[in-house]
Parts: C-alpha cells; sequence; structure tokens
C-alpha cells in the first residue's frame, strides 16, 4: 500500500528525515513512535506531501512519485492525496460548519458526489463514531473527545486507502483518550489500513500490527508492535520507553 | 477666565429654527453622500479583496503591483489623490464626466487600499490547519478559499471593515473640495448665505453621526450573525 525508500528531508540545513525505508501492506496497522523531534511527524506528513521530501520515492496505491529530481505537478499531489486521509492532533474541523456539514463538505466538492446518497453514508459514519445526535452542532459546541471522532468520520467519508493519525490524542484531556482510541480500535478491526503517530504504548501494543521506532531522523528498530514497545533491542528505544512509564 | 465664558455669545449657539428649515436642502445633499459612499463602499471592498488576494500571492507579479499600490494609497492623503484625479488628469486628456464620478474613483481606490490590508489580516489569522485539512480532503485552493477561508476570514474582518466603512463616509466630504454638492458643501452654501456657520455645521455633524450609527447597526447585526458557531461564554 504505502512503499517509501531512501526518503530525505531538509528544513534548510537540518536534516529533519535521514535515508528512511519502510513500507506498510494493506490492511495493516503501524504505529510511529520516538521522542519529539525525532521525525515521526514530519514523515507522516511526508506521505501525504504536506511536507514535500527533498529525496526519495514514494509509493502509495497506485501512485508513485519521486523527491528532488523535478517539482511536483499539482496533478502529482492530487492522485498521491487521493490514497489518503488525515486525522489532526488538533482536529482542525471546520468552525464555521455544523458536524454534517463538516463531513459531507469534501464529497460534495471535490468528489462531486450525490448530495442525497453522502448524507445517508454520512448518518451511518456519524452513528459508527457514537455523534448522530451532535450532527447539527458546531464543532465549538463539542468536546475534544467529539470534535477528533467528528475528525475522522471526516477522513472517513472520503474512503481513503491509508488512514493517516498526527497525535491524535495528544490534545485531549485524559478522561477523552479512549473514546478516540476505541474508534481507532475498531477500523483497526475493520481492516482500515492505518499510520499513527502516537505516544499511547498501550494502544499501541494492542493495535498495531507493526511499530517503527524514530530517533534524530533515523529509524532505529522496526518490527512487530509487541515486541518493539515491550522488549526492544535498542538501548535508545528501551531508554525512551522507561521515560515513559515513568510518567 | 469668567470674563471669557461672559464673551460667549450662547443665544448664537443653535438656531432650531433654521436647522430645521435647511434639513430638506441638506437631505439633498445627503443623498449624493450616500451616493458616493455607497458605490464606494462596494467597489473599495470589491478592489480590496482582489488587491488583498493578489498581495499574499506566492507570485511576485501579482503580490509586488498589489504591495505598491497600498503603500501608494495609504501613504498619500485622500484629498492629494482626489486632485489628481480632478484637476490633474484633465491636463493629460483625461477628464471625468461628472465630479461626483471622480469622488467615487478617489474614494474607492483610496480605502479598497485600507481593505486589502484588512482581507490580508483576516485570511491570515485563519489557523494554518484549516487549509491543511482542506488540502488533506483534496480540495483546491480556491474550493479552500472560498468555502473554508473566507468564511472564517469574514468574521474576523468585519469590525475593521466597518470602521473602514465609517471612514469612507466621512471620507465623502472631501468630495466637496472638488464642488460636488453632496452633504458638507450643501452645509457650507447655507452657512454661506445665513452667516450662522455654527449652526449649520453642528446640523451637518449630527446627520454625518446618525449616518454612522446605522453603519455601527448594521456592523453588530453581523457580527452577530458571524459569531453564531462560536460558543457561548
Amino acid at each position: 500500500m504505502i512503499t517509501v525508500e531512501n526518503l530525505k528531508k531538509k528544513f534548510g540545513d537540518q536534516v529533519v528525515l535521514e535515508s528512511i525505508n519502510f513500507s506498510v501492506n494493506k490492511g495493516e496497522v503501524v504505529c510511529l513512535v520516538g521522542a519529539s523531534g525525532s521525525g515521526k511527524t514530519t514523515l507522516l506528513r511526508c506521505l501525504n506531501l504536506l511536507e514535500e521530501p527533498s529525496e526519495g520515492t514514494l509509493k502509495i496505491g497506485d501512485k508513485k512519485v519521486e523527491f528532488g529530481k523535478q517539482k511536483l505537478t499539482k496533478e502529482d499531489i492530487k492522485e498521491i492525496r487521493q490514497y489518503s486521509g488525515m486525522v489532526f492532533q488538533s482536529f482542525n474541523l471546520f468552525p464555521h460548519k455544523t458536524l454534517m456539514d463538516n463531513i459531507i463538505e469534501a464529497p460534495i466538492t471535490v468528489q462531486k458526489r450525490n448530495k442525497k446518497e453522502v448524507l445517508v453514508e454520512a448518518n451511518e459514519i456519524l452513528e459508527k463514531v457514537g455523534l448522530l445526535e451532535h450532527k447539527d452542532k458546531y464543532p465549538d459546541a463539542l468536546s475534544g473527545g467529539q470534535q477528533q471522532r467528528a475528525a475522522i468520520a471526516r477522513s472517513l467519508m472520503m474512503h481513503p486507502e491509508v488512514l493517516l493519525f498526527d497525535e491524535p490524542t495528544s490534545a485531549l484531556d485524559p478522561q477523552l483518550v479512549r473514546e478516540v482510541l476505541k474508534v481507532i480500535e475498531e477500523l483497526a478491526k475493520e481492516g482500515q489500513t492505518m499510520v499513527i503517530v502516537t505516544h499511547e504504548m498501550n494502544f499501541a501494543r494492542r493495535i498495531a500490527n507493526r511499530a517503527l521506532f524514530m530517533d534524530a531522523g533515523y529509524i532505529l528498530e522496526e518490527g512487530p508492535a509487541e515486541k518493539v514497545l515491550t522488549n526492544p533491542k535498542e538501548a535508545r528505544t528501551r531508554e525512551f520507553l522507561a521515560l515513559l512509564e515513568d510518567e | 477666565m469668567f470674563e471669557f465664558f461672559s464673551e460667549i455669545r450662547w443665544e448664537y449657539l443653535y438656531d432650531f429654527d433654521l436647522a430645521i428649515e435647511s434639513i430638506p436642502f441638506l437631505l439633498e445633499g445627503l443623498r449624493v453622500t450616500m451616493i458616493i459612499a455607497g458605490f464606494s463602499m462596494v467597489f473599495a471592498l470589491i478592489i480590496g479583496i482582489i488587491v488583498g488576494i493578489a498581495r499574499m500571492s506566492k507570485l511576485a507579479i501579482f503580490r509586488l503591483p498589489a504591495k505598491f499600490y497600498i503603500s501608494f494609497m495609504r501613504g498619500t492623503p485622500l484629498l492629494v489623490f482626489v486632485f489628481i484625479l480632478y484637476y490633474g488628469l484633465p491636463v493629460i486628456g483625461i477628464e471625468f464626466e461628472s465630479s461626483i464620478v471622480a469622488a467615487i474613483v478617489g474614494v474607492s481606490f483610496n480605502f479598497a487600499a485600507y481593505l486589502a490590508e484588512v482581507v490580508r489580516s483576516a485570511i491570515s489569522s485563519v489557523p494554518k490547519g484549516q487549509w491543511e485539512a482542506a488540502e488533506t480532503l483534496q480540495m483546491s485552493y480556491f474550493q479552500t478559499l472560498r468555502r473554508i477561508i473566507i468564511p472564517q476570514a469574514t468574521r474576523i474582518a468585519v469590525p475593521p471593515t466597518f470602521n473602514i466603512f465609517m471612514d469612507v463616509l466621512k471620507g465623502t466630504s472631501l468630495a466637496s473640495v472638488i464642488t460636488v454638492q453632496e452633504l458638507l458643501y450643501s452645509g457650507r452654501l447655507i452657512a454661506g448665505r445665513t452667516y450662522d456657520s455654527m449652526t449649520m455645521y453642528i446640523t451637518v455633524a449630527i446627520i454625518y453621526w446618525l449616518v454612522s450609527i446605522v453603519i455601527g447597526a448594521i456592523q453588530s447585526r453581523l457580527e452577530v450573525r458571524y459569531n453564531r458557531y462560536l460558543a457561548k461564554g
């Protein structure tokens, strides 16, 4: 589903990602873990070209792009983005639209789908994330957990092959984390391919097939989530996990 | 000190009869003022949005002219610009068919520069995450601008835009200098005839004030409308 080869990302002189290689298979859930500044969010953002990598190749779905040779065209970017949806740390719902209007916006304006049909699907998806009763509210009237579930629903409406999560629970009050993780776990069970940047280690151990531990722009360790996050090979990974345990 | 006050002739402060008598004539002038102000607000807003968006463009070919325009208009007095239009342009053979048109052009183009800055700051104040969310939903630049960014920017832009609209209203008084018979000019005519400048100009001031109160009321209603999606309190 996703293949990344020799991906590099520089901001000016600063190298943020150093020769990244990894792949994600269809139906797989991959967690990216690591300290802040390790490059995991940047890597995730490279996958849908919110950041344009400096070098390397990215293949997602049937689309392959090469970076650093020539400038990406709008078409390239559009095609790459068709395959993925993104859930942000700070939700980024559209505050001037009701929940319903938030989630039907792109299917109608971008995909030009039939509104009736979209509404039917929107109702189902809102039901699934437990927000049907709030569909006419504005995001500002909802809790963080509800907003994040709505943001997930908004991404799902586009039927992405891969869902990318950028620390989906980091901005939430502790008591709201679970309701969001539950929705993600549900998606994992349904076989949705997902790449998740997270600090929730228990969650990652439970739902991820694989975990990638990132450190200073490299993937330092990679393997079954259970193993990498419980009994890692690398000293750095152990240190990192120990730090989280302390909290 | 008290001598100073005793010399003031309070009985001439305000002549109600004269004020009431001159109302119909002043309202004629107000009509012209409103025509200039109305057209200028619409044109200034249209030009302001275009220039404001051009000012934010990544392309220098749009950005630099917009920057130059804003700098010139903000850096020169409206009156001087109106003089250039009305007295200067005829020298090179461009003449406005009426001084009212010259006034509308002058006021529109001048205040458009301020509105362009309002547009720019309002658009930049919409969080970057809104652009990114729209991008990941595959919305195009213009879809994002039209459906996501501008509606949110509008809410932010309403108060400063209406401040500028009030300035537009007051700025139309400069048209009196190029002999447009608007509200201030009408007041001047009566003041000249009756020698009661105090009464006339106070009356004129009150009329401007009342109109700006109406503009302020429209602003409040729009603010309520655009703020409805925010949680109360």
